[in-house]
């Protein structure tokens, strides 16, 4: 009985852990997650590089910058950023936006993506 | 009419790998620096993003990144009794035109060149008689050791971000690693990329027949990586577009994104693109060089640009143009065996299969730069007996794809029709199902193997073309005839459904389809002014405030890409610049 009560619970964090992103990230380890996006982002504003700054980035719309040249896929997905939506795309940017240009296989792992998130909400303001 | 700059202390001549460590490293060390690059500038931001790349017609067939052949080519023949034509579309080789040269469309592969190379005559001459080297093989010692070189590959290494497996650390052997490598004082500074099913399946076969297979060290980042001068890399995302292209990923090692934008942030340092140099000039005793001349190709203004120092760094074939036009060092005479300016041109040689296995699905379109397993038991491995074949140098062995383009790799197994419904048919079938297995050779250098300047034919700044004599001579086929049987042992053992199987070198060579751009030679290194156009610096036995860097200085060339020591070579002269050349100027060895 006791066996099966901590089945369930264990399930039902599961499930909690993929529905949404974990709000438990750790700054210092995600900048060291960042490695894996610096190359091609930049976060001061107006910095574009291979790909748009990501300064401010949790109060845009994707594809909202004017000076970057965004796919059409990405300008037509409706995302708005946040530490959620930013979650989903990381985990597998060509499954929740298929056709974008981003060149990045995607961050399995929910403990690394809640550190790099909790990382730009500090790094974007 | 010609406008008289201002003097500076360093004029580098093309901006790739070399001029682009050179421009870093001198510009930090204090030295003034203009950087003259006949081709356009890039960036990864503005040209190798998407949608601008993954374009075979714009990069492959057009050779958008390539040097463009209305207004300078060479031309060529393949002995001295013919007459020599100009290469009018680029074909067996692909010189670089932007900023950041060779080095944005390169695949990644980075080798040690060893003393195997370096004391290529003395080796030989000692273990198998001086007799075993043919009077016509010009090979000769290089002057410089590899423990001399081992800092600075490592440096370029660690800059470039190449991904692979020590062989042999500080004398130790190291499992997976190729065990004929020279020791190293530590890893490589990423762990080997992923390997694909072809390296995979001839890892296995090469290994059961006895070899040593292991990864090939490429500068495409296995992983995200920041190099000692904090410039980043992306991981490789193995998207099939690597030879030809730049990088969408900012995974491969590239000057246009880890050493020029250093040194463009310094205010030392000062870049002029689509600039064209067309003559170093000299003082008039000959002793020194006073700088360059130049015409921006945009409106046609001449410049002269004086400088204290020169520094040629452009292609290996464009640094001996310049100095076969500028009138420094004696011109090469291949019949009587005079000069050395054009002297020891070297290509290199090959041999290859495919392989078709029905039922298997290789995913050809995708892939790293240096995607492959490879073998050096028949380069490397001094314990490679060469009397009973006899001849001198190497070839490595890899199976594996690099860059097998969607539209350009059709491969079919032989007797298909080249054309129409049954091509197409057997298109559809065979193109998942098919690897190659590759060997590369080494090319040694020949009396007759040379360049000089043509008497006919002049570019589009009425200079005279330069002319390139080469063909295979008896070394290089019966080295292709024991890789072809090598290969052939392999992919037997790999049961394939169909084998086109390779076979050796034998009709001369021409320069129509692609084989490499590993042009080496020219000018090359050594240990006198007799023999040799520089000094172990690079810098010229002539002029002494002359120096020439590139894959134009190797005295021969061996089965490896030629990166690695290139890029070693760049830290190696920028040193001997810093530290003792600009203290104290003049000849960093006695003649």
């Amino acid at each position: 009985m006791i066996d099966a009560m901590r089945a369930t619970v264990a399930l039902f964090v599961t499930l909690q852990l993929a529905g949404a992103a974990r709000a438990d990230g750790d700054v210092a380890r995600g900048e060291a997650r960042f490695q894996d996006c610096a190359p091609c982002h930049k976060l001061e504003a107006g910095a574009n590089n291979v790909g748009p700054s990501l300064h401010g980035i949790f109060t845009r719309k994707a594809g909202e910058l004017g000076d970057f040249r965004y796919s059409p896929a990405i300008k037509r997905s409706g995302i708005v950023w946040t530490p959620e939506t930013l979650d989903k795309f990381v985990t597998d940017p060509q499954a929740l936006v298929p056709t974008n240009r981003m060149p990045y296989a995607g961050m399995a792992g929910a403990g690394d993506r809640a550190d790099l998130i909790a990382y730009l909400q500090s790094a974007t303001k | 009419m010609t406008t008289k700059l201002k003097e500076v202390d360093v004029v580098i001549v093309g901006l790739g790998w070399t001029g682009g460590i050179l421009a870093k490293e001198l510009t930090e060390a204090g030295l003034k620096v203009v950087a003259l690059e006949r081709g356009a500038p890039r960036s990864s931001e503005n040209d190798y993003s998407l949608p601008n790349i993954r374009d075979e017609l714009r990069y492959v067939v057009r050779h958008d990144l390539m040097q463009n052949t209305a207004r300078d080519t060479i031309t060529v023949r393949n002995n001295p009794q013919q007459e020599a034509l100009p290469m009018r579309r680029l074909g067996s080789f692909l010189p670089g035109e932007v900023v950041g040269g060779s080095g944005v469309h390169w695949s990644g592969h980075t080798w040690r060149w060893t003393d195997m190379e370096f004391k290529v005559r003395s080796n030989y001459e000692e273990r198998y008689g001086k007799k075993f080297i043919p009077d016509d093989m010009t090979i000769q010692d290089w002057g410089i050791t590899y423990a001399e070189l081992e800092p600075y590959y490592d440096k370029f290494e660690y800059t470039a971000a190449v991904s692979g497996k020590a062989g042999n650390i500080g004398g130790q052997l190291q499992a997976g690693g190729n065990p004929f490598e020279a020791p190293r004082v530590r890893d490589y500074p990423l762990p080997p990329l992923t390997p694909i099913l072809a390296s995979e399946m001839f890892t296995d076969a090469a290994r059961n027949a006895g070899y040593h297979p292991f990864p090939r060290p490429s500068a495409n980042a296995s992983q995200p990586y920041t190099n000692p001068d904090g410039s980043k890399f992306g991981g490789c995302q193995y998207c099939g577009y690597c030879q030809r292209f730049g990088c969408e990923a900012n995974a491969k090692g590239s000057p246009h994104m880890t050493v020029i934008p250093i040194a463009m942030r310094n205010p030392n340092f000062e870049l002029r693109t689509h600039s064209w140099v067309t003559r170093v000039l000299k003082d008039s005793d000959g002793k020194r060089v006073t700088g360059v001349t130049y015409t921006n190709v945009l409106n046609g203004e001449e410049f002269e640009q004086p400088a204290t120092i020169v520094m040629l760094c452009a292609y290996a074939i464009n640094n001996v143009h310049l100095m076969l036009l500028s009138g420094i060092g004696a011109p090469y005479d291949p019949v009587a065996q005079k000069g050395v300016v054009g002297k020891n041109y070297c290509y290199q040689t090959g041999a290859g299969a495919t392989l078709f296995f029905e039922g298997k699905y290789f995913n050809p379109f995708m892939n790293a730069g240096g995607s492959n397993a490879t073998i050096d038991d028949f380069n490397t491995n001094w314990a490679f007996d060469r009397a009973p074949l006899n001849f001198v140098g190497g070839y490595n062995v890899s199976g594996g794809f690099n860059t097998p383009l969607p539209i350009g790799y059709r491969p079919v197994p032989s007797g298909t029709p080249q054309w129409g419904s049954e091509w197409k048919r057997a298109t559809a079938k065979w193109y998942q199902t098919a690897m190659v297995i590759n060997a590369s050779g080494s090319v040694m250098a020949n009396r007759y193997n040379c360049y000089d300047l043509d008497p006919t034919y002049r570019n589009a700044f009425g200079q005279p073309l330069m002319r390139m004599t080469f063909d295979y001579h008896d070394n290089e086929h019966k080295m292709g005839r024991h890789a072809a049987q090598v290969i052939n042992d392999i992919a037997k053992s790999m049961n394939p459904t169909r084998l086109n199987p390779a076979a050796a070198r034998t009709d001369p060579w021409t320069v129509v389809p692609y084989q490499s751009t590993h042009n080496t030679g020219g000018t090359i290194m050594g240990t006198n002014p007799r023999d040799s156009a520089l000094n172990k610096y690079l810098q010229s036995w002539d002029c002494h405030n002359l120096f020439v860097v590139g894959a134009n200085v190797f005295p021969h060339n061996s089965s490896y890409n030629p990166t690695g020591p290139v890029g070693a070579l760049a830290y190696w002269t920028a040193d001997a610049i810093k530290n003792r050349y600009v203290k104290n100027p003049g000849p960093l060895v006695q003649a």
